[in-house]
This record gives structure tokens, sequence and C-alpha cells, in this order.
């Protein structure tokens, strides 16, 4: 399972890290940071929730 | 931008198609409407949500310019449908107003900041504020927000009878935003009251006399004031704050001009004051009214509060009101919405629609899951602050729960008139004085 990030997409809403915030973090520059760009089977269920949860289709699952 | 021969005559089409369509016999428009409480006016969203949940009405009655090409506004009454429209941010743009008065160019820009921008500038602008609103950093700056909340019942825990808003509701947002932001304490008073007419100005109390659009002008320029002296002195001696990373900040490789600045300035100062105190303030008058969920949070505040501020944040829904406008012809929930209409979203009655939440007419502070939509639809607009609201109310329910435990409304609450702000203009309580 891998995450991916689309910049140019991101508005930088922090609603990923509202739901997951062991995987995703908005840093200091406004960034987004992936704290586990490949998180274990056992965060499927959260991982999915908050990649649902980017209203601007910045998040994208494969795997 | 130049006016095409084109782009004329689609403009006559769309306002042709406009001028055919009939009103909804609902009434959203009158004063009388808005004036009532807001229990009231849930009968009439009730009825448009059952049956004509998209529905074209007349323009606000109570105006504050005449605006010619205003011919009326959709109401998006249903909560899936709210959503959907804060998701589909290329067909409903926010560049041309938020609110669904029309308003002076002039003010749009002085007055709304990013709030009222679309993608791409709008992305890179709200980059550079979020990163001071995140959970995270929210987190970090608790022990500020707590200590404030330790001060403001302080400064009343003796009296026994005070105003509620003025005194505790209006102060707890005051400080915390302006700790952010970096406004000194003498300038904060004169802050949060200029603020109060991005969603006042029909108000009679707050305008005191004053005509609507020369009054609201004259606080977007008292609140230009305080940003410019506070933009040269960060230039002059950066500090820790967001006026810093404003002044220092770069998009595309330019500076934002000291226009965009204190539009910033502008947003903030009204998002960061006059929505938490509607919500500290609702949440007190729902705490009288029902005796057993302030019994039943009581008994684990710690356990329990995280539930009871969504709930808080529902039952007060501070934003009654936010426009889009259509960027071209589309369709919404069947409804065929042409280019250039006006689309207003009506937050109060998506928190209430019995498709999403059982028995809404409940406060109940155990509600779980609560996917109100006081903090927006999940668009790109949502709510920048919203991680600073939860936790502001959860410090001053904290404070005031435990130190004045009896705190309860004591007469009539006076409400804000207004299309756009829930807002409460004095609550009066009383209490046990807590002992020296």
């Amino acid at each position: 399972m891998r995450i991916f990030w689309d910049e140019a997409r991101c508005a930088s809403l922090g609603m990923c890290e509202e739901v997951a915030p062991e995987a995703f973090e908005v840093g200091a520059d406004g960034a987004l940071v992936l704290l586990a760009p490949e998180p274990p089977e056992s965060a499927r269920a959260l991982v999915v929730e908050a990649v649902a949860a980017c209203p601007t289709g910045a998040l994208r699952l494969e795997g | 931008m130049t006016v095409t021969a084109d782009t004329a005559d689609t403009a006559a089409a769309c306002a042709a198609v406009r001028a055919a369509r009939p009103y909804d016999p609902a009434d959203l428009s009158s004063k009388a409407f808005w004036a009532r409480p807001a229990a009231e006016r849930e009968k009439t969203f009730a009825e448009l949500r059952a049956h004509r949940p998209v529905s074209w009405h007349r323009p606000v009655e109570e105006r504050l310019f005449e605006d010619l090409n205003d011919q009326g506004f959709w109401a998006v009454t249903r909560h899936a449908d709210l959503v959907e429209v804060t998701k589909r941010h290329e067909d409903f743009l926010s560049g041309e107003g938020i609110v669904f008065d029309s308003m002076p160019q002039e003010l749009l820009d002085a007055g709304q900041g990013f709030i009222a921008m679309d993608p791409p500038r709008h992305t890179k602008i709200r980059r550079l504020l979020t990163s001071a609103f995140t959970p995270k950093q929210i987190r970090l700056i608790d022990d500020q927000i707590r200590a404030n909340a330790r001060e403001i019942v302080d400064a009343v825990a003796q009296r026994g009878e005070i105003d509620f808003v003025t005194e505790v509701a209006g102060l707890m947002p005051m400080h915390n935003i302006c700790d952010m932001i970096g406004v000194p304490r003498e300038q904060r008073a004169h802050v949060a009251h200029e603020a109060q007419f991005a969603g006042g100005w029909n108000d009679p109390e707050l305008l005191d006399g004053a005509e609507p659009l020369g009054r609201l002008f004259l606080a977007m320029m008292n609140l230009g004031t305080v940003s410019a002296e506070l933009i040269a002195a960060r230039r002059e001696h950066p500090e820790h704050d967001l006026m810093t990373n404003l002044v220092q900040a770069e998009v595309d490789g330019e500076r934002l001009t000291d226009e965009e600045i204190i539009s910033f300035f502008g947003l903030l100062s009204v998002a960061g004051n006059d929505t938490t105190r509607q919500s500290i303030s609702h949440a007190m008058q729902a705490l009288t009214d029902h005796p057993d969920q302030r019994a039943w949070l009581l008994e684990d505040f710690d356990g329990r509060i995280g539930t009871a501020v969504e709930e808080m944040v529902r039952w007060a829904t501070p934003i009654l009101t936010f426009r889009r406008t259509a960027a071209r012809d589309c369709e919404l929930n069947g409804v065929q919405i042409t280019q250039g209409d006006k689309v207003v979203l009506f937050y109060a009655s998506a928190n209430w629609d019995t498709d999403v939440f059982d028995h809404p007419e409940r406060f109940d502070l155990a509600r779980h899951p609560n996917p109100h939509i006081s903090f927006g639809g999940g668009g790109i607009h949502h709510c920048l602050g919203g991680q600073l609201a939860r936790q502001q109310i959860k410090a001053i329910w904290r404070e005031l729960l435990t130190r004045l435990p009896d705190i309860e409304v004591s007469g009539e609450m006076s409400r804000t008139t207004s299309t756009f702000f829930h807002g409460v203009n004095h609550l009066p309580v009383r209490f046990t004085p807590e002992q020296a």
C-alpha cells in the first residue's frame, strides 16, 4: 500500500492529518509531509478514510 | 476583464433565464424571516428540505445597496447538497462574493481575504497560513489558550451576575486570535468590535444610528489602520506570530502587497472572533435549557467534552449562510443552474437535516457520529480555525463549569440581526460567586 500526494491540488487543509495523524502532517511551510508513505496493512482503514477526506483529491492510494 | 460581445451576450441570456424563473413561495428573503429565532426559521427549512431542497428565491429585502443585477438566489437546504456544492469548487465559485447580499467590489477586496478567492491563488495563499492552524500547532498553544480562559474567568468569578457575551464569550476568541496574529492587548477590543460589522451590518444596536454601508466601510478602514501599523512594526522587528509570517511570505517569488495582508487581517479578525463567540454563547443558553445534559457532561468532563464540543458547534451553527456563484450552466440535485446564479448554502438547515441527524432538535452532548457542517462541507474553503475553535470551547467550559458550576442564563438573549452571523449581542447570566 502506497500513498501518493499531488502537490498542485493540495490546499493544505490538514483534513488527512485530523483523521490519521500517524501518516500525515502539514509541515511548517504548509506543504504536506507523508510520515508513512507506505503505511502498514494494519493502518489501512484509517488511511483509506484520510485519503477519502481530502476535498481537493490531492491524495491517492495504490495497492 | 475585457467584455467581448460574446460574454455580454451570454450574460444577457443568463439574466433572461433568471428573469423568467418563478420565485419559490417560501419566504427566506424578508426582514421578518431573519428577525425570527432559529427554531422558527427551521419550520421553513424543514418544508424546503422535504419538498424543494434546491429552490429559487427573490433577493433579500434589507439590502446593503441597490444592486440592479441582483435577481435572486438558489437556497440549498439539504446536508448532502450543501456538501456537494462545497466540494464542486470549479462549478461554484467564491471569487464573486461569499455573503448573499451583494457588496461593492471594494468591500469584497478589502474584507474577505482568501475566503473569497478561487484556485490557484487561493491554494497558494492559504498555504501561508495553514501551518499555524494544524491540529499539532493548536495543541502546542494549548497552555496559552487555557491561560486566557483562566484570566477571563478570574475577572468575573466574584461578581455573581454578568453579561456573558461581552465578558466571557467574546473575550475568549478575541485574545486567542489576537495572540496568534500579534495584535497588542490595547487594540484588541477595538479590533473585535469593528470585526462585528462584517456580519452585523443590519444590527440596530451595533449600528447605533449609523448608516449600514458607510459604517461597514468605516469598520473595514479601521481594521485596515490597525493592520497597517502592525505590518510596519513587524517589518521593523519580526516576532513569532502570523503577521510576521505574512510580511515575510512570498508567493510565486513575490512578497504579498500591503492590501493583501490587510485583507487577510480582516478575514482572520472576523472569522476568529465572530464564530467562537456565538458557539460559546449559544452553548450557555443550551446548557441552561438542558440541565440533564450539563449534569451528564460534568460527570466526566475530560472524557465527554470531545463529543460535547461538536454538539455545541452544531447547535450554535455560528455562520448561517455562505454564497457561491455558478461558473457555468450545471445541475444540482436535478435542478438546472445557470451561469452567474447566486447559490446560497443554509448551514442551520443542513445541521437539522433528519436524513443525517437522528432527532436534530435534541441537544445531545453524546451525539456520535456528528457530521455537522458548522466548519464547512469539506471543500477547499473548509474552516481554517476549526481546531482552534474546539480547543478554545473546551478550555472555557472546563474553567467555567469547574469554578462556577451553577452558572445559568438569568434573562432574555439579545440576538444580532443578521443573515450571516447567528450572533448574540448580550446574554445575562448569574452564578454563586467564587470565594476569594
